[in-house]
């Protein structure tokens, strides 16, 4: 455990850096423009989760290869979902966002987790309007970082896991801590996936 | 009796903020006290305007005063004005106050959901003001 930590700090080390700010802006101002153009939030997730998708399935090859500099025989060393939870949220998150994020809530058929998040630097000076504002009662649908949904459904999906992704509490709106809750749906075959074969 | 005190933020066209905030306790001032301190205070934007010219600090310091009123005013790089009514508060007290009002007011800027130059609906931004107020100003 301790050891996929260390090797998410090191993999975090060689990532080129974005200054923070920056990024958490950009983020918001893709996610207001979203707002703009679809006015339904609901349909802003789905479109998160969508560029999330996309970004997922590009940053696993990414990952693997880095990995596997960083000292890690990653195939090998996924065994079950709680190795893959895991690796996820200490070497992943720590890797693409220098966050770490912590794992629990295993179901009892070990077939779902959450990810816990402290810190989720997407949200850095977010506020979202409240109610009273117009247009405002509608942004309580919002799901601001769904995107992290989409970017572990894709990458898991390169890896023939197809999961569920859900943001079920979110510091924006009181709760103390981001939750992101992972359901395993099925263990694709190898080589299911035609459009996306690896080799 | 001490007078009340009246913070507004004013942008390019329209007031973006306003706070009453009353330091003795007791509730806030009757309504034809409240509407003469908004007309003293936006009756000196134009006296803002014209002492903006005159140095290069963005605070800048009394530019108003009225009987035993002052008005202060500290001017953000953005061209937004924060405008303190006061009844003669220290001049560095006054300016502690804007410096903070001016952190919260850049990190609420930052917020995607805010845009620029539009009233202020923010429920912790009023808190955060009022907090600071009370800090400072009582």
């Amino acid at each position: 455990m301790t050891s996929k930590a260390q090797a998410g700090t090191a993999l975090w080390a060689k990532m080129p850096k974005a200054n923070a700010e920056l990024f958490a802006l950009t983020y918001g101002s893709l996610v207001t423009e979203l707002v703009r153009d679809y006015e339904d939030p609901i349909e802003v997730n789905a479109q998160l989760d969508r560029i999330g998708h996309s970004i997922g399935v590009r940053c696993v090859d990414e990952f693997l290869s880095k990995a596997d500099v960083a000292g890690m025989g990653l195939s090998t060393q996924c065994n079950n979902l709680r190795d893959t939870a895991e690796v996820v949220a200490k070497v992943g998150f720590k890797m693409f966002l220098g966050v770490t994020a912590e794992v629990g809530g295993f179901s009892q058929d070990q077939r779902s987790f959450s990810v816990y998040l402290q810190d989720n630097p997407l949200s850095t000076f977010v506020e979202l309007p409240s109610e009273s504002a117009q247009g405002g009662d509608d942004l309580r649908r919002l799901k601001y970082s769904q995107i992290l949904c989409g970017v572990i459904r894709g990458a898991l999906e390169q890896v023939n896991l197809k999961v569920e992704c859900s943001i079920v509490r979110d510091t924006l709106k009181g709760d103390e801590v981001n939750e992101i809750r992972v359901d395993l749906k099925e263990v694709l075959a190898d080589g299911a996936g035609d459009d996306y074969k690896e080799e | 009796m001490s007078t009340p005190i009246l913070f507004v933020i004013v942008g390019k066209n329209e007031p973006l903020f306003e706070a009453e905030i009353d330091t003795t306790g007791a509730s806030a001032g009757n309504d034809l006290s409240t509407r003469q301190n908004y007309f003293v205070l936006h009756s000196s934007l134009d006296l803002v305007e014209k002492s903006s010219w005159t140095t290069n600090n963005m605070y800048l310091r009394v530019v108003d005063k009225v009987n035993h009123q002052q008005v202060s005013t500290f001017l953000t790089a953005g061209n937004v004005k924060f405008m303190l009514l006061h009844g003669g508060k220290g001049e560095e007290v006054v300016k502690n106050f804007f410096n903070e009002v001016y952190g919260y007011f850049v990190k609420l800027s930052m917020n995607p959901f805010y845009k620029y130059d539009t009233p202020i609906a923010s429920k912790a931004f009023d808190a955060r003001v009022r907090a600071a107020a009370r800090a400072y100003l009582s």
